[in-house]
């Protein structure tokens, strides 16, 4: 009797989950210490993770890209320009329309699909200063981009990815925009943080930049800083910036070539 | 280019590859070295005053580019030629296009431009062909010549001051476009040329390469007789006129999937091209639906390669 309740019933493993929490209190322990430690995929302090990114996933849109870094998925189609909505008021310039969403399956936490209203206004603020508004009069271009998995830093991604989208379309631009954020723990900078990390961290900094015009489009501060750090970091990630505006650059003169 | 996507075995893709790389290395350096992405330098003399042409901006005293492309010099005016951008419309080019929307006394069209064009009624002849006045009656039945989502062929007539597009018809070649497959393909592979409607005879069929990208494969129509058709008399021999036979159904459908293999390898669609991929998918025996199969693809690729290096071979021949 007791034999066969045993094969009935069934409990989930003592391990499941236990690598997350180990990581989180390895986090916290280090932090504890505050002093230099590994971080959990093996980067050192100052080290981005591997981008891939690649041009036109999406063959209905004028322009799309894809990004993956780490385990952060972004996809970012561009649509237009095209004819802007008769509700909307007449306007000289263009409009930036833009969207973020993550997928039901983004997060560890199963949510609702729903838009992410602060992101999509900062990502209309990151590209709004780049792209060449005047030269599309009474039109609207539509910037869609799409969480796939979130695993950190998805706003810096979803600004880089969405410059590409923008540069496939043959939307008119001053140059790329790039964005890279770090975070701060007690005395130590972490760049390109995961969402482990984002969740432990003291402050964020986000700076999305134009690295050939050396111009930064949007700043983004939050949290604990001290003087010093602040220079350092903003430093940090225009760096950081330049050398993935090399890659974005790559990808394009690829897509670019193939089409001859 | 990128559209392409094939489920080729091994030694199809080694012939699609070497096809590829032939066309490559025949295509002139210049054309690779010209291409620039967003915030490039576009290298010119200081000395000869240069114009900035589309696609470029000024910073710091050199020429950048604010596009994706490939920069083109046409004496000294400099500019970015997009390759994934939407059309750029000019006066005078023949146009396919959609009806979205029919508004007071105009139709809107969807062109593949930034934004609507706008066909006047009063810039397209009547189909009873008598040149007057518009009045308010033929507002009133501005549906009984277009409807939404129709297909028509137009001219640009020009730009209002605001930017937006007019067009004309004021041919009887011009109007409503009937049986047959609209092709929508990058408006890059459209160049402007003297002749864009052809009529094959061979096919029975029509043949419109519309500059904005849109491409009408249709029966063939004998210019005038459209009048007929506008008048509301269904009888039986009109309908017998209208049949479509099957033979020519088929060689729309051929037409069709020349343009889509075409299109689909990044080759700049004229109509002899067309012409000359439906007769070779006729003579090696490719059914309809098979042209659409990875074989007729790498095939297609190859005879174009092999095209181009004769051009270039009797080209250095002459010389």
């Amino acid at each position: 009797m007791s034999a066969a309740a045993t094969t009935g019933t069934y409990s989930p493993a003592a391990s499941a989950g236990e690598k997350r929490r180990e990581r989180k209190e390895e986090l916290r322990r280090h932090l504890a210490e505050d002093a230099d430690w590994p971080r959990a995929d093996g980067r050192s302090f100052h080290d981005c993770r591997p981008a891939f990114m690649q041009t036109g996933p999406t063959t209905a849109a004028s322009g799309s890209a894809y990004a993956e870094f780490g385990k952060t998925k972004v996809i970012v189609s561009v649509f237009g320009p095209r004819e802007s909505k008769k509700t909307m008021m007449y306007s000289d310039t263009g409009r930036l329309n833009c969207n973020v969403s993550y997928t039901t399956f983004a997060t560890p936490i199963r949510g609702q699909g729903t838009d992410n209203k602060e992101y999509s206004a900062m990502l209309h603020k990151a590209l709004e200063g780049a792209v060449m508004l005047h030269t599309f009069p009474k039109t609207t271009v539509d910037v869609f981009a799409l969480v796939l998995e979130s695993g950190g830093s998805d706003l810096p991604i979803i600004i880089s990815c969405a410059s590409l989208a923008l540069a496939d379309a043959g939307i008119m631009m001053y140059d790329l925009v790039t964005s890279v954020s770090v975070s701060c723990f007690g005395k130590n900078i972490i760049i390109d943080p995961t969402s482990d990390e984002e969740a432990w961290q003291d402050g964020s900094l986000m700076v999305a930049y134009m690295p050939a015009r050396k111009e930064i489009t949007q700043l983004t501060l939050t949290g604990e800083w001290s003087d010093g750090k602040i220079t350092n970091a903003v430093e940090l990630c225009m760096d950081a910036c330049t050398k993935l505006c090399d890659i974005l650059r790559e990808r394009l003169k690829d897509a670019s070539s193939l089409a001859e | 280019m990128r559209d392409l996507q094939l489920s080729l075995n091994q030694t199809q893709k080694v012939r699609l590859d070497a096809a590829l790389h032939e066309l490559q290395t025949i295509a002139p350096a210049s054309t690779s070295a010209a291409a620039v992405s967003v915030a490039d330098t576009i290298p010119v003399n200081d000395e000869d005053n240069i114009l900035k042409g589309h696609g470029t901006s000024d910073q710091d005293g050199e020429v950048v580019a604010t596009l994706c492309g490939v920069v083109e010099r046409v004496n000294k005016l400099v500019y970015v030629r997009t390759l994934r951008a939407r059309y750029k419309p000019e006066v005078g080019d023949i146009i396919v296009g959609r009806v979205i929307e029919l508004a007071p006394k105009r139709w809107r069209l969807e062109i593949n431009f930034s934004q609507d064009a706008v066909l006047m009624l009063s810039s397209m002849n009547l189909p009873d062909g008598i040149q007057r006045r518009r009045t308010a009656v033929d507002e009133l039945n501005m549906r009984s010549i277009f409807e939404e989502n129709d297909v028509i062929c137009a001219e640009v007539r020009g730009f209002q001051h605001d930017g937006s597009l007019h067009l004309q018809a004021r041919s009887q070649k011009y109007g409503k476009l009937e049986r047959g497959q609209l092709l929508i393909v990058p408006a890059y592979l459209v160049k402007r040329r003297k002749q864009h409607f052809h009529h094959l005879e061979q096919y029975d069929a029509d043949l419109i390469l519309g500059c904005n990208g849109f491409i009408w494969v249709g029966e063939h129509v004998v210019v005038g007789q459209n009048i007929n058709i506008m008048e509301d008399k269904p009888s039986l021999s009109a309908e017998v006129e209208n049949f479509t036979p099957l033979e020519t159904r088929r060689h729309i459908c051929r037409l069709g999937n020349a343009v889509r293999v075409l299109s689909a390898l990044g080759f700049t669609l004229t109509a002899e091209l067309i012409i000359e991929t439906a007769e070779a998918s006729v003579s090696s025996n490719f059914e309809i639906n098979d042209m659409l199969g990875a074989e007729f693809y790498v095939q297609t690729a190859q005879r174009e390669a092999k095209r181009r290096a004769d051009l270039l071979r009797k080209k250095s021949g002459t010389m």
